[in-house]
């Protein structure tokens, strides 16, 4: 493993009007590190996530790309920094108007100008990869919520990123389909692939994460390997949360 | 930051505006300096182009009104028979171009035609804004009443403080202002609607050149014709063409070819030519009779209805995405025209579009009626499409933007479509809105169902049926086009 830092994140800080949601943040994610995110409503987990692919620009501090300054990005960068940095999202977001198919094929061909047939070959492996060939042709709202996510993991990996955000992939899904999504990312970070996941699945956590990050009031306040971090947290505020999302369980 | 927004939007805004006045005061001072330093060439242009455009409102018969000949609608009268010989004495052809009577003056001074010719009374306030041919015409003036009541008005002074009607605009509403005691003068654009009001005794009488009261009268045996007494001057009652103000060239041609036709006694013969015309005309007054001309008025307004949707979505469109852009003069642009468009009437937007824009390039009146009601269409549609954009989930335009795509192929794969399928029964209703509401266009003369419905009232001399002919055509085809949208809309529900 290489051990030049992927992202770097310094005294990273978020206002939205008064509302400061990102006080302080600093933390790094190596290539080929999953690391989980966790913390109470509110305390600003999507909010970092997404100033890790700049979809919101930091009020201050530095988000660095391979030693890059995102913020001083031009369009051109910015756009690249996205293609590597992919991202799913809680609700799914698979475009409506467009199959299965069609959702996995628009970014290769508007953004990387991949040609029709590639790109379509490209969609039909990775629906493959997902176990879910046979829906390329329909269109997302006959999906199951287990079938869109992992759809949407796909259309993420159609551009062949190396590092990929969830902002908690399983938390709309009945709970019978959490395990088809999470069985999905399980194989993608044995395949080597950098993740930093907001999500409470404790079971994925301790499998998977090489750190689990504790959010709350605008800091990280813990950092620990999963096992620590469930088992013995340090911080009060830590033990106390965690005690309530097992007692959730 | 809001504060400076609002700073740039009032700016520009208040740049479009004067802009938009500087544009319409503009042409009067084109017109007098294009007549200060070129010469006269008005009949030297006339002669070139080999035509002659005549501007009328053919709702005043035997003047001017509609016939149908040989199944097609035409512009006859007394008024068309004299400029038929005027042009042959030019040697030109003539081309009759059919307005509301309230803008013929206004198409002559905007150069949309050569004369203006529709009975008009050469008074001393149009000689300041035009210029008169010679008197080809002395009707003199009259009243109509209602033949019950022809015990009680017998002249001029048994009308005193009652209600006389006459057209807008007209030395017959000036004269009842001016030479009636006490007298209410309602106006309106159409004597076909005044006669309408007098049969339903909305007023007392109607002021009117003698000539056309008679016409009424031979044909309506509900109404009566009494002498004006109004003792005037001969030369401000007749009636003389109309010419756009330094047209001598012109003017000295016509009327050579003016007094001729008086020596020949002309005018009284095509009187004559011109109640046999109506004649024929008020045999068959059914409705049924002229379903032609309800057919074309319909071809008509949903031909101005569809093309004017379909560039109103496009204008729309641009307008909405410039409001989305990130550019703050595009922004306060898309603004400003919404605003401007929607604060003012259709009905003045048609008539700048073809008077106005008419100056700088010579719309034809369908043109100039498609134009103002797309452009009109345009700031509905942008509000309806903005709210579509706004309908659309923000985390469709976050996953787009996350897998790189640019803000332009996120709103044209991503975002557009998805509005667009939200708003499909807003735009429905804009198009059947704009069946109704185009009707406007029928004022500079394009031949809607409105324009047709005057025409077929101005020909049978039947006041209420055509209206109600035309309220159930304009029913039926909303209804079925609303039936037909919902049918659309249902399928692209199930599929899509
Ligand atoms: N665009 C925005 N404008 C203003 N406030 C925002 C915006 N986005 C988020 N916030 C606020 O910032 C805070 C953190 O939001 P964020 O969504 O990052 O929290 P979270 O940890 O992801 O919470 P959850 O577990 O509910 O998803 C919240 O108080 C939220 O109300
Ligand atoms: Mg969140």
């Amino acid at each position: 493993m290489p051990n030049k830092p992927l992202v770097e994140v310094k005294k990273l800080k978020k206002n939205y009007g008064d509302t400061e949601v990102l006080k302080e943040i600093d933390g790094t994610v190596m290539p080929g590190q999953v690391i989980c995110v966790i913390g109470p409503s509110g305390s600003g987990k999507s909010t970092f996530l997404r100033c890790l692919n700049m979809l919101e620009k930091p009020t201050s501090g530095q988000v660095l790309f391979e030693g890059k300054d995102t913020q001083k990005f031009s369009e051109e960068e910015l756009t690249t920094l996205r293609e590597r940095m992919g991202m799913v999202f809680q609700s799914f977001n698979l475009f409506p108007n467009l199959t299965v198919l069609e959702n996995l094929k628009l970014a290769p061909i508007r953004v990387k100008k991949m040609s029709d047939k590639d790109a379509e070959e490209k969609a039909l492996g990775l629906l493959k990869r997902v176990g879910l060939d046979e829906k390329a042709n329909v269109y997302p709202d006959s999906l199951s919520g287990g079938q869109a996510q992992r759809v949407a993991i796909a259309r993420a990996l159609a551009m062949d990123p190396e590092m990929l955000l969830f902002d908690e992939p399983t938390s709309a899904l009945d709970p019978e389909m959490v395990g088809e999504v999470l069985a999905v990312m399980k194989e993608l970070a044995e395949d080597g692939m950098t993740m930093v996941v907001v999500t409470h699945e404790m079971g994925f956590a301790k499998e998977v994460a090489n750190d689990v990050w504790f959010m709350a009031d605008g800091y990280i306040l813990e950092k620990n390997t999963p096992n620590e971090m469930f088992d013995h947290p340090k911080n009060p505020r830590t033990k106390d949360f965690i005690s309530k999302i097992i007692g959730n369980v | 930051m809001k504060v400076k927004g609002r700073n740039v939007l009032l700016t520009v805004m208040t740049l479009c505006l004067s802009l938009l006045f500087l544009f319409t005061i503009q042409p009067s001072h084109s017109i007098t300096t294009t007549t200060a330093y070129a010469a006269d060439n008005s009949l030297q242009r006339v002669k070139a182009r080999g035509k002659i455009v005549m501007a009328t409102s053919p709702d005043y018969p035997p003047y001017e009104f509609q016939v149908s000949k040989n199944g097609k609608s035409e512009v006859v009268g007394m008024d068309v028979d004299i400029m038929k010989q005027v042009a042959k004495d030019l040697g030109v052809k003539l081309v009759v171009k059919s307005m509301s009577f309230s803008n013929v003056l206004v198409a002559v001074e905007t150069g949309k035609a050569d004369v203006a010719m529709s009975g008009i009374n050469p008074t001393p306030e149009r000689r300041q804004s035009v210029d008169f041919s010679e008197i080809y015409y002395n009707g003199g003036q009259s009243f109509l009443i209602n033949k019950t009541d022809a015990g009680k008005y017998t002249s001029k002074a048994s009308l005193a403080h009652k209600i006389i009607g006459a057209q807008t605009g007209t030395l017959q509403y000036n004269l009842a202002k001016s030479k009636i005691p006490g007298a209410q003068v309602k106006g309106m654009d159409k004597n076909t609607d005044l006669v309408l009001a007098l049969k339903t005794h909305k007023i007392d009488a109607l002021g009117i050149e003698t000539p056309s009261a008679e016409a009424y009268v031979k044909n309506d045996p509900d109404l009566k014709m009494i002498k004006s007494g109004y003792s005037l001057n001969k030369n401000d009652t007749g009636s003389a063409m109309a010419l756009k103000k330094g047209s001598g060239t012109l003017v000295a041609a016509i009327n050579k070819s003016i007094t001729k036709i008086k020596a020949k006694g002309l005018p009284n013969q095509y009187l004559a030519q011109a109640g046999k015309y109506m004649k024929v005309n008020t045999h068959n007054t059914s409705m049924f009779h002229y379903w032609t001309y309800f057919a074309k008025g319909i071809e008509y307004t949903l031909l101005i209805s569809a093309i004017s949707v379909i560039f109103g979505v496009l204008l729309g469109t641009i307008l909405a995405l410039m409001r989305f852009s990130k550019s703050k003069i595009f922004h306060a642009i898309s603004i400003a025209y919404v605003e401007f468009v929607r604060g003012t009437p259709l009905m003045v937007q048609v008539m700048f579009v073809y008077f106005g824009i008419g100056i700088v390039v010579n719309l034809p009146a369908l043109l100039s009626g498609i134009i103002a009601v797309s452009l009109n269409s345009g700031a509905y549609v942008e509000e309806i499409i903005r709210g579509g954009i706004n309908s659309v989930d923000k985390g469709q335009t976050e996953a787009s933007a996350s897998l790189g795509l640019a803000k332009t192929d996120t709103m044209r794969f991503v975002v557009l479509p998805q509005a667009l399928k939200n708003i499909w029964p807003a735009l429905g209703n804009e198009f059947v809105s704009l069946v109704k509401e185009s009707s406007i266009v029928s004022i500079i003369g394009v031949t809607d169902l409105i324009y047709q419905l005057n025409i077929v009232r101005a020909d049978t001399y039947r006041g209420v049926m055509p209206v109600f002919v035309a309220m159930i055509i304009y029913f039926v085809m909303t209804f079925i086009l609303t039936r037909v949208l919902n049918y659309f809309e249902g399928r692209m529900k199930h599929a899509k």
